[in-house]
């Protein structure tokens, strides 16, 4: 059960009824607490000041004058444990400079006039307590005057560093919208600008498009930057394929399955399926390729399919190396192989392999 | 000659809309047009046509939620995806809901004709990149590991989807293979009954983990 707040009784009271309230309130019997008063009372007159405080209190008197009576009361409690006038006169001006400080809107203000007040108060009250000279006040005083500080510089110090983060967060987050902006700027609108310009060609205006289709789908939906380097395998095929696709006028499509990161006889790979990606665009006279990425725990496979011309390998010019030099030997030197599939009039795929541990 | 499909849009981007009524011209029948998914599922149980032609986002949710709606009432209705999302999380969920395909909105016309065509004699439109993104799907399941055999794709089916990825058409695939069109048929659509019918949570899992395109 609750027990009930803090009232005064006065028709259960001897004077005004502080003790029997304040038994009530704690549930204890009232000669006790009128006993510990009585004893207060004795030291110093403490009892009265504070009997006072509380009964002013009851009656919802000014706060200012309730902390006064407490102030006053505490020093006749110091003064009666053997505390020189000095110091008590010192701890009393603190606690009131605090006080002051405290009462009007919860902490230190810098920019009004009671807070420096308080302040002032509560130093002069510490100088005095300092220069007491006393053991009693000596063994006080340092405790004492950095509480004080603490309570007055705490919650304003506190309040600065929430202002802080606050606007440190904005800071964060106009910087962000300003990064979107000028990735957006350096991608879509000088696409849409070169759009424009270029309207009366269809298949560029067509390539331009699906190039910045891939690669703002590249920023959202995967974790590489709009513009920076390709991160994965996947990513590095749809670069090589888009710059395919706007070099000679193509459509690419790619589909892939699984993923790995780019080394060295990776990146040599890319370059080899880009190569066979030109070649197609180049000779099959078709306007759209296919290129399949496979990635496995054993290996990596690429595929790159055209429905176009086909050849027959006899025929190919010895000087023209592209097939021979730059996509089955390079892949050769990085450790794989690759094998075109080709026949007139039914289209060519050139399959690049690569075991897993050379990527 | 075979009936014209009757087909059902659902897009809620107008222009695009327009444009495929436009490129399908003669090739179907639209009977319906809808932008929402509120507004598709009374307009589909109402025309109960061969095919939908379903955007995976919508204004008010995803084409998985019309399919949901729809299908118990009208299960005959069979559904297309097209989406630029090309998110594979997206593909397969819409997948997973009971849709018989799916096809990038860079597709052309007449591409987009005889995928709708296929999905209303009932087979399975895979797309190469679909294809990929299914076997991604599976592959990560079986990593896993599990005890549904059932689950896993036959070494045939596998290659067929393998083949699709790579750009090759059903009669190419059969031709190399040496099936019938209608066997590489059946393997694709037993592939996506799999895809639908899995339990397994790695492939709704892979699903979402998965934002690589």
């Amino acid at each position: 059960m609750p027990l009930p707040a803090f009232a005064r009784h006065a028709d259960e009271g001897v004077i005004a009824g502080v003790c029997a309230g304040i038994a009530r309130a704690l549930g204890v019997d009232v000669t006790l607490v009128r006993l510990i008063f009585a004893l207060l009372a004795l030291a110093g007159g403490a009892g009265f000041v504070l009997y006072a405080a509380l009964w002013a209190y009851s009656d919802s008197k000014s706060p200012i004058l309730i902390g006064l009576l407490v102030i006053v009361a505490g020093a006749f409690l110091l003064h009666a444990f053997g505390l020189s006038n000095r110091s008590v006169a010192g701890v009393a001006l603190i606690a009131g400079g605090l006080t002051l400080t405290w009462r009007r809107g919860g902490s230190f203000q810098a920019h009004a006039a009671y807070s420096w007040a308080g302040i002032a108060i509560a130093a002069a009250g510490a100088v005095l307590l300092l220069a007491g000279g006393r053991p009693s006040a000596t063994l006080l005083a340092p405790g004492a005057v950095a509480g004080a500080l603490l309570l007055i510089a705490g919650p304003w110090l506190w309040r600065l560093a929430v202002e802080r983060d606050a606007e440190r967060s904005a800071r964060i987050r106009s910087e962000e919208r300003s990064e979107v902006a000028s990735r957006v700027h350096d991608s879509v609108l000088q696409t849409l600008a070169l759009i424009q310009r270029h309207a009366q060609e269809p298949r560029r205006v067509a390539a331009i498009a699906r190039r910045q289709e891939r690669e703002l789908r590249g920023w959202l939906y995967g974790d590489r930057p709009l513009g920076d380097d390709a991160a994965s395998l996947a990513a590095a095929l749809s670069d090589a394929a888009a710059d395919v696709e706007e070099l000679q006028g193509v459509r690419i499509e790619l589909a892939s399955a699984g993923d790995c990161p780019v080394g060295e006889a990776a990146g040599a790979l890319v370059l080899a399926v880009r190569e066979a990606m030109t070649n197609a665009a180049k000779h099959a006279g078709v306007e759209e390729i296919d290129v399949y990425l496979e990635v496995t725990d054993e290996e990596v496979a690429v595929f790159v399919r055209d429905r176009g011309t086909g050849f027959v390998r006899a025929d190919v010019p010895a000087g023209r190396s592209g097939l021979t030099e730059s996509i089955e030997r390079r892949l050769e030197r990085a450790g794989g192989r690759a094998t075109v599939t080709s026949a007139p009039g039914r289209g060519t795929e050139v399959e690049l392999r690569l075991p897993r541990e050379a990527t | 000659m075979k009936p014209k499909p009757r087909v059902v849009l659902v897009d809620d981007h107008g222009l695009f809309l327009a444009g495929v009524k436009t490129e399908l011209g003669d090739a179907v029948d639209v009977v319906g047009e809808a932008g929402t998914v509120a507004d598709a599922v009374p307009l589909i149980k109402e025309q109960d046509p061969d095919v939908v032609l379903l955007d995976v986002h919508l204004p008010d949710g995803s084409g998985d939620a019309i399919i949901n709606a729809v299908v118990p009432e009208r299960p005959g209705v069979r559904f297309l995806a097209l989406s630029v999302s090309d998110a594979a999380e997206d593909v397969i969920a819409v997948i997973r809901a009971g849709a018989r395909g799916y096809v990038t909105k860079t597709i052309s016309g007449p591409e987009l004709a005889s995928a709708i065509g296929r999905v209303a004699s009932g087979d399975a439109v895979f797309s190469p990149r679909l294809a990929g993104f299914v076997l991604d799907a599976f592959r990560a399941g079986e990593r896993v590991g599990g005890d549904a055999e059932l689950d896993e794709l036959t070494p045939r089916e596998r290659e067929v989807l393998q083949l699709i990825a790579r750009g090759y058409m059903y009669k190419e695939i059969a031709a190399r293979l040496h099936l019938s069109v209608k066997t590489v048929e059946s393997h694709v659509s037993s592939v996506l009954r799999k895809l639908q019918l899995s339990t397994r949570h790695e492939l709704t899992r892979w699903a979402t983990e998965h934002r690589l395109v």
